[in-house]
């Protein structure tokens, strides 16, 4: 018998060498061919992508995607149930463009877990495992690496593109733990709806022009003078980073790259369409980015941790939020990229029953509502049920890690893949690692 | 009672089985013999462990898997047997009627099994097991011998290139028998590209000359062999001779570079020492005028003045201090942001007090009083039980990883769970009062004080264990003493040799660029040093210096060896184990802001600091930083804190490329850049204090020339063409990597 201890170091180098290949729609299947020999759950992915929409707080369940129409008041809150574009299946009231596109989603109302806090419901569904010690409401914690940090040891993105974003933020355990800094998210802070929005560092600053840029290169091929050990023998980290800048520069000179995250070329029906907000702007981009390669996007959204006036604030915040997850959605049909783009709302857990003293409700972890669209999910279908109040998930109760799990084999990642801490202890990448048949297709 | 000739008739029943079935399993047993007894932890036991099934990421992980769980490695056989004999309800096991067993029926997938099949009901495997239910599945054959020793036939192995040899293990058993149980150990290399080793134990030899270690583990005993791939050159004594030598360090890789008949690099110009020695031992680049005072110096002794002055300048204390943060600093939303602040308080004063290294450790093991006050206690505030406190210090101030031992016996190592816990036993009585752990704020105060009561029981048996350090003895432990004080006098003893090799590696290998052991907190027979022979002369220089960390990095500095150039010779290009040239490494995440900093004269903007605090003075992650994020830093609130990532990364390139803060700071009208440019200064004097500013050197005449007639023909674009050459100086590798 033989103990790999490390098998990542393999992948990384990987990565490095295709990430020479093309660019752009369709510029990833050279890579992946490339990857399959390697891994042959890659053959059989449903995605190229995951766009996940972290809804930071916890959403409720009964006003997005679970409403109780029958039951009593102090349960079924302010709003009615509306019918969707789907025959027999209803959102709640403020859902109302994606109740209009009901036939591309489907939603899982039957996920719940045990950890009815926010560092660790975010722990548990952005990376699959709850947190190993008990941990604070408010807590950051990592205990086992993200969802978008494996995507990016796993999969990687071509041509220098960082292959995991987090917009604007990260979110809490959003992390790579023990996977190593290199796959950490790549966040960009800034917001696209200011008209010198630019993605960081993938693009020249703003006040440098082109020819500038150019004679910079020209300057540096003269001032470079440090001898390169080039025996592959002897690891000299300045030939490493050679390779890394020439990544970096042909990313910059790219055309279609730039393009790409240029959103100021978008149209302005689309911008619109989007919504000239944060989130809209960010959504869109998070489009472009796909497009141009990147597996993995987080749209990180704060303000969903409802304890009070939950039905002013719903009707504040859920107009705009929904309808531009609704554009996302229809913009990625419309761009023929919604069949291998999995877009994924949802934040760390539901939402209490009763509607408290202060108009709100508090944490629910037994019952919460996930919406699915695109990367060969079967719309017009909700998976599970809770009980008539909504109190608990009673039919095909499903955990975070089948959550994670579906997510991972779209993207063709195997969740039983076993990855090595530090300390060289085998730990699964999902500890149950079935997916949610009805959202595989 | 087994006899040595059964043993050996056994021994030729296992050949013929294993060519009948073709199936490599080296285990004894019988094969049609019913009054052949099975042994449940002779037998049994190493075909699970061949098998797999007790493997970390099948039924040995804690918690076992679908419900069957076995300890790993097979290292608990009292364990495995209730499980397998006893738990759910006993349906495992069918004695009536063996091969209905679901045990058996599982482990050949006829019932379905997540692990797939694991051998054939026609395997040797199966036969072992079928036999020993058959027999009534007993927990021990009457007068069953016991495995004593487990020994690889030869340890020292010298290969050519490419070349293979086979491993061979015997057991011996406490009756005198022995076995061969090559096929059932299990091998792993430590540098599988020097020397790998497959499952049978074949050990095939990489294509260049090297060293490695590869271990064998049969059931809990560990055995290591030593490979060399020799360089078949030689070189004359003579040559050695003659290398120059300023301390024992210079002794001792020469000798072994002699060993290995690899010629050291040429010794390095004053510059390159110069930056070597400012990133190393302050983590800063020199200044202009420091710069141009050292090199512009003739001295026979300036580099031994430089070292001292270094080791005396407050950035010696935040360099040094950071590093140790790296490896204590908790997560702030646990433990509360003013325990950590004051933590990193205390950090930064020890260094600054110039406290003794075993002083700095005993004060960390007997922190108590009130986490507001002693900045030392929030260690106790952060780790809470005894068996999260033992594995921290063990690792830290030993380079003993005993956290495998906390749940079951080390794969790697002698370490058993009562070995942990007993360790873990000396900080039982250490209790809190005041306000405990509210994240995310933890604002409280707590207060830590060693109380009358607290024990620390193995997780097994439950027997309450009195404190035992990890070898040796400590003296009785006296009624009101807090039992943490004998085993900071045991840590700290002379006698604990481990103590001073992880410090010295860790120091060696910050300015080395390797340790002699890696990771540098892991010293184990199973993970060999690369030169035992000077990491223990320094580990005792270290402790005939009272533990002084500043001479320990004036003997490293001034050391011949450090100042090896990084250029290779024509034997040396492969190492990267025996120091014959310096290893180049990039610098860390906040000596390179610092750097820019420094570079293009804008202070850092660092949230939560001072104003003009310098990034090696950053006392949590929580302040936010962009570049430190991408050069890679420590995030306490991961668990493990992410490791420093040593790499490169496209993101770096990028960030140094066009990151608008680097961008910003370049063309600040504050900068270096709009200075030099409004100044009356001419082209050569411009060009050499860039050149001074970001590679710690005068250009030589071709680069002056270069961009000098850039500058001259700049006209009124004098400041843009200066913000070129900085941008360009920035983004070259001698910029950011050590060379």
């Amino acid at each position: 018998m033989l103990i790999n201890r490390n098998c990542e170091g393999m992948r990384r180098r990987d990565c490095l060498r295709l990430g020479l290949g093309g660019l752009i729609a369709g510029g990833l299947s050279g890579a992946l061919r490339a990857r399959a020999s390697d891994n042959p759950a890659l053959l059989t992915r449903q995605a190229d992508a995951c766009i996940l929409i972290w809804m930071d707080g916890g959403p409720s369940h009964y006003e997005t995607f679970d409403p109780k129409p029958d039951a009593p008041i102090e349960i079924r809150g302010q709003f009615s149930s509306i019918p969707t574009q789907t025959p027999g299946i209803h959102f709640s009231q403020p859902m109302k463009r994606l109740a209009s596109i009901s036939n591309d989603l489907a939603i899982v109302r039957s996920i719940r877990h045990d950890q009815g806090n926010h560092g660790a419901g975010n722990h548990y569904m952005m990376t699959g495992a709850p947190p190993r010690i008990p941990v604070g409401c408010g807590a950051f914690v990592s205990f086992h690496p993200s969802l978008g940090s494996v995507v990016a040891q796993q999969i990687g993105a071509p041509n220098g593109i960082p292959p995991y974003f987090s917009l604007p933020s990260m979110s809490r355990s959003g992390g790579p733990n023990f996977l190593g800094a290199k796959y950490a998210p790549f966040v960009v802070p800034d917001s696209p709806t200011i008209s010198s929005f630019r993605v960081r560092d993938v693009t020249i600053p703003n006040n440098l022009t082109d020819a500038q840029f150019t004679s910079r290169q020209d300057i540096r091929k003269h001032i470079d003078q440090l001898q390169r050990i080039q025996e592959e023998a002897a690891g000299d980290p300045a030939v490493a980073a050679d390779e890394f800048f020439q990544q970096g520069l042909q990313l910059i000179t790219s055309r279609e790259a730039q393009a790409a995250f240029n959103i100021h070329a978008e149209p302005d029906t689309i911008r619109d369409a989007y919504g000239r907000n944060g989130f809209g702007q960010r959504a869109l981009l998070a489009r472009r980015l796909v497009k141009a390669g990147v597996p993995f996007v987080t749209l990180y959204d704060g303000g969903w941790d409802h304890h009070e006036n939950i039905f002013e604030a719903f009707n504040k915040k859920m107009p705009d939020f929904e309808s531009s997850i609704a554009a996302l959605v229809q913009d990625l049909r419309q761009q023929g990229m919604l069949e291998r783009t999995l877009v994924i709302a949802l934040g760390e857990f539901g939402r209490t029953p009763k509607v408290n003293e202060r108009g709100g409700r508090d944490h629910w972890s037994n019952a919460m509502s996930v919406m699915f669209a695109g990367g060969g999910t079967p719309g017009g279908q909700v998976v599970g049920a809770t009980d008539r109040q909504g109190y608990a998930a009673i039919e095909r109760v499903l955990s975070p890690e089948s959550f994670v799990s579906t997510i991972y084999k779209k993207l063709g990642i195997d969740p039983n893949h076993i990855l090595y801490t530090p300390e060289g202890r085998p730990t699964h990448l999902v500890s149950e690692p079935n997916p949610i048949a009805e959202l595989m297709g | 009672m087994r006899t040595t000739v059964e043993l050996k008739l056994l021994n030729l029943l296992k050949l013929t089985a294993v060519f009948a079935v073709v199936v490599s399993c080296s285990v004894c047993g019988t094969m049609g013999s019913a009054e052949q007894p099975i042994s449940f932890e002779l037998d049994v036991q190493p075909v699970l462990t061949s098998a797999g099934c007790n493997a970390g990421a099948c039924h040995g992980k804690q918690r076992g898997q679908n419900g069957f769980q076995l300890s790993l490695l097979g290292f608990d056989a009292d364990f495995d047997f209730d499980q397998i004999t006893q738990q759910a309800r006993g349906r495992r096991l069918f004695p009536a009627s063996p091969e209905q067993s679901l045990f058996l029926q599982k482990a050949t997938a006829e019932l379905p099994h997540g692990g797939g099949q694991r051998f054939a009901t026609d395997s040797f495997q199966y036969s072992v097991l079928s036999k020993w239910i058959q027999q009534g599945a007993t927990r021990w054959v009457t007068g069953e011998p016991k495995l004593e020793l487990v020994e690889l036939t030869q340890r020292d192995f010298a290969l050519k290139p490419d070349e293979t040899q086979a491993l061979k293990v015997t057991a011996t058993y406490s009756d005198g028998s022995t076995r061969d149980v090559t096929d059932a150990t299990t091998y792993l290399a430590n540098e599988a590209a020097v020397v790998a080793v497959d499952a049978h134990g074949k050990m095939r030899a990489g294509l260049l000359p090297g060293e490695t270690a590869i271990m064998a583990r049969y059931m809990n005993h560990i055995c290591v062999a030593n490979v060399v791939i020799p360089q078949t050159r030689s070189l004359a004594a003579e040559y050695y001779a003659q290398l120059p030598r300023r301390n024992f360090i210079d002794d001792l890789v020469y000798a072994k570079l002699q060993k290995t008949a690899t010629q050291p690099s040429a010794p390095v110009d004053d510059a390159t020492f110069m930056r070597r020695a400012f990133t190393d031992l302050i983590g800063r680049l020199p200044s202009v005028i420091e710069a141009r005072e050292f090199l512009d110096t003739e001295s026979e002794n300036k580099r031994e003045y430089l070292v001292d002055r270094l080791l005396e300048r407050p950035e010696y204390v935040d360099h040094w201090a950071n590093q140790w943060a790296d490896l204590l600093r908790p997560n702030p939303y646990r433990v509360g942001i003013k325990a950590v602040m004051n933590y990193d308080n205390w950090i930064r004063q020890q260094f600054r007090d110039n406290v003794r290294y075993d002083e700095f450790v005993r004060k960390l093991i007997e922190a108590k009083g009130s986490t507001w006050q002693n900045g030392a206690a929030t260690l106790y505030r952060d780790r809470r039980e005894p068996e999260e406190i033992a594995p921290l210090i063990s690792q830290l101030f030993m380079g003993v990883r005993l956290e495998c031992a906390k749940c079951h016996h080390h794969p790697f190592e002698k370490w058993s769970q009562r070995d942990f816990y007993q360790f873990a036993a000396y900080f039982a009585k250490v209790d809190r009062k005041g306000t405990g752990l509210s994240p995310p704020i933890s604002g409280g105060e707590e207060v830590v004080f060693v109380s009358a009561k607290g024990t620390v029981k193995h997780p097994v048996t439950s027997e309450a264990l009195e404190p035992h350090p990890l070898f040796g003895q400590t003296p009785e432990i006296a009624e009101g003493i807090d039992p943490r004080s004998y085993l900071a006098d045991w840590m700290t003893s002379k006698e604990n040799a481990y103590f001073a090799k992880v410090q010295v590696n860790r120091v060696w290998a910050a300015l080395m660029g390797r340790g002699f052991v890696e990771p540098v907190d892991d010293i184990r027979s199973t993970n060999p040093a690369t030169n035992p022979e000077l990491l223990d002369a320094l580990a005792k220089h270290f402790q005939n210096s009272d533990y002084d960390l500043k001479d320990l990095l004036k003997t490293i500095a001034l050391s011949s060896v450090y100042s090896l150039s990084s250029t290779p010779t024509d034997t040396n290009v492969g190492d990267r184990l025996n120091y014959s040239r310096h290893y180049r490494h990039r610098l860390r995440a906040e000596v390179l802001l610092d750097a820019v900093a420094d570079i293009t004269e804008t202070p850092n903007t660092l949230e939560g600091m001072w104003p003009e605090a310098r990034a090696n003075q950053v006392w949590t992650y929580r302040v936010d930083s962009m570049f430190l994020d991408t050069f890679g830093r420590p995030n306490e609130n991961q668990d493990p804190p992410c490791e420093r990532t040593k790499d490169s990364t496209v993101t770096q390139a990028l960030h140094l490329m066009n990151s608008p803060e680097i961008d910003r700071r370049i063309r600040s009208d504050e900068g270096r850049v709009a200075r030099l440019a409004k100044s009356a200064m001419t082209a050569t004097e411009i060009v050499n204090e860039l050149y001074l500013s970001v590679f710690s050197r005068y250009p030589n005449s071709v680069e002056l020339a270069y961009a000098v007639a850039l500058l001259d023909s700049a006209g009124d674009k004098r400041r843009g063409t200066i913000e070129d050459l900085m941008w360009a100086m920035l983004n070259a590798p001698e910029c950011h990597i050590q060379n």
